[in-house]
């Protein structure tokens, strides 16, 4: 059982690692933050798959923060789009 | 043949620390910057360094990438062509990083013998101070002196970037994060996920003592939690000269000095706790300091003031 684990790890490791096709190719900022986002994801999941296997529980808990934070760095890139102006008259480039 | 998956997550890191390198456009970069740190994450987990795995999920991954996404945001564009230095410098930081990452390999592959370690002692000694958490023992008991340090560099980093407000503004509010269109998923996103965030914020601090977690991790939780409300349009950023706030960023330091302060009487001296009453203090010392860093992070991401006082 715990070989399985490890391998669906290995799997999804893999798996999410072709994302890093789409961050390198693009071609829009949008296009490379969904690989980050896939790879928050399944980082997640392959937390989960590790701490299950090794039995160390407290790896749960890195799961729990790459899926709260892997929201947030999506809207991150939202800010400065470029070509806008604010609406307190900052411009932003 | 367990070697293998380890070997992938090596290559990928890699693959991801030269792309983000070799990239000429900004945002790209900071993207495969936070690419780099999950991965880097999952490294730490395999390496078992729980502690290490989580502080760079939450700064690796969150906090320093919407950091750098902002200061993109404020820099000046520039085409990419225009910004290549020379071919010296190109060759002397190669030179200068080979020589730092070969460093760093030696001393990996031929460790000294026998290990310089402080581990077992370090481990012996943790039950007088009633903690499970051997990185908290480390970094609160046994080097507090370093961890006050560092908490007073944020505060410095603070003061610092407050020190780029223009002299019309100074003591009003930083620019607004809001998005650029208002979104009414965003606004939805950041109703529902900080009452979750800050109680997962909470969890990590107070769990800091016995597991895996701390003040940084769970400070840069509840920071991104807040800048997600105020991205979302929900709040503000507050006025720098506010006094809540900045009694707030000082808030961690100072009950971290007042218990070292305390130490010359109810111990041994500077920084040094009653075994009876180590781990209260230690719990109240990381709640305040979670508080600071927070407030620290989330003010340090809102940038300099960029509007003049109401």
């Amino acid at each position: 059982m715990i070989d399985f684990l490890y391998g669906a790890a290995a799997l999804l490791l893999l798996l999410t690692g072709l994302g890093l096709a789409r961050m390198m190719w693009g071609p829009a900022p949008a296009d490379r933050m969904m690989a980050a986002q896939l790879l928050g994801t399944g980082g997640g999941a392959i937390a989960l798959l590790i701490a299950t296997a090794s039995g160390i529980t407290a790896i749960i808990d890195i799961a729990l923060v790459l899926a709260l934070l892997a929201a947030f760095a999506a809207v991150a890139l939202t800010l400065g789009e470029p070509g806008t102006k604010q609406p307190d008259g900052q411009a932003n480039p | 043949m367990t070697l293998l998956p380890d070997l992938a997550l090596v290559l990928l890191i890699l693959t991801a620390a030269v792309w983000t390198v070799a990239v000429r456009d900004r945002r790209d970069a900071v993207i495969g910057f936070i690419v780099v740190g999950l991965l880097l994450s999952l490294a730490w987990v395999r390496l078992n360094a729980v502690d290490v795995a989580l502080t760079e999920a939450a700064i690796g991954g969150g906090a320093t990438g919407l950091l750098l996404l902002r200061a993109c945001a404020r820099l000046v564009p520039r085409p990419a062509e225009s910004v290549l230095p020379h071919p010296a410098m190109w060759i002397l930081t190669g030179l200068l990083c080979s020589v730092i990452a070969a460093g760093l390999a030696a001393i990996v592959v031929m460790p000294v013998e026998p290990p310089a370690t402080l581990a077992p002692e370090a481990a012996a000694n943790m039950g007088e101070l009633g903690l499970g958490n051997p990185v908290t023992v480390v970094l609160l008991a046994y080097r507090a002196l370093d961890t006050l340090l560092e908490k007073v560099v944020l505060v410095l980093a603070l003061i610092g970037v407050w020190t780029l407000t223009p002299e019309q503004f100074w003591g009003g509010a930083p620019a607004s994060l809001r998005a650029q269109q208002s979104s009414g998923a965003l606004r939805l996103l950041a109703q529902v996920l900080p009452p979750v965030g800050v109680v997962i914020g909470v969890y990590l601090v107070w769990n800091g003592a016995d597991h895996p977690g701390g003040t940084f991790q769970g400070g840069t939780v509840l920071a991104a939690m807040w800048l997600l409300v105020m991205m979302a349009d929900l709040r503000e950023p507050p006025e720098i000269r506010l006094h809540t706030l900045r009694l707030l960023v000082i808030l961690g330091p100072v009950v971290f000095l007042v218990a070292g302060f305390a130490g010359f009487w109810i111990a041994n001296g500077f920084l040094s706790y009653p075994p009876a009453f180590a781990k209260p203090i230690i719990v109240i010392v990381e709640a305040a300091l979670a508080l600071s860093i927070a407030v620290i992070l989330g003010m340090l991401v809102a940038g300099p003031a960029a509007r003049a006082p109401r």
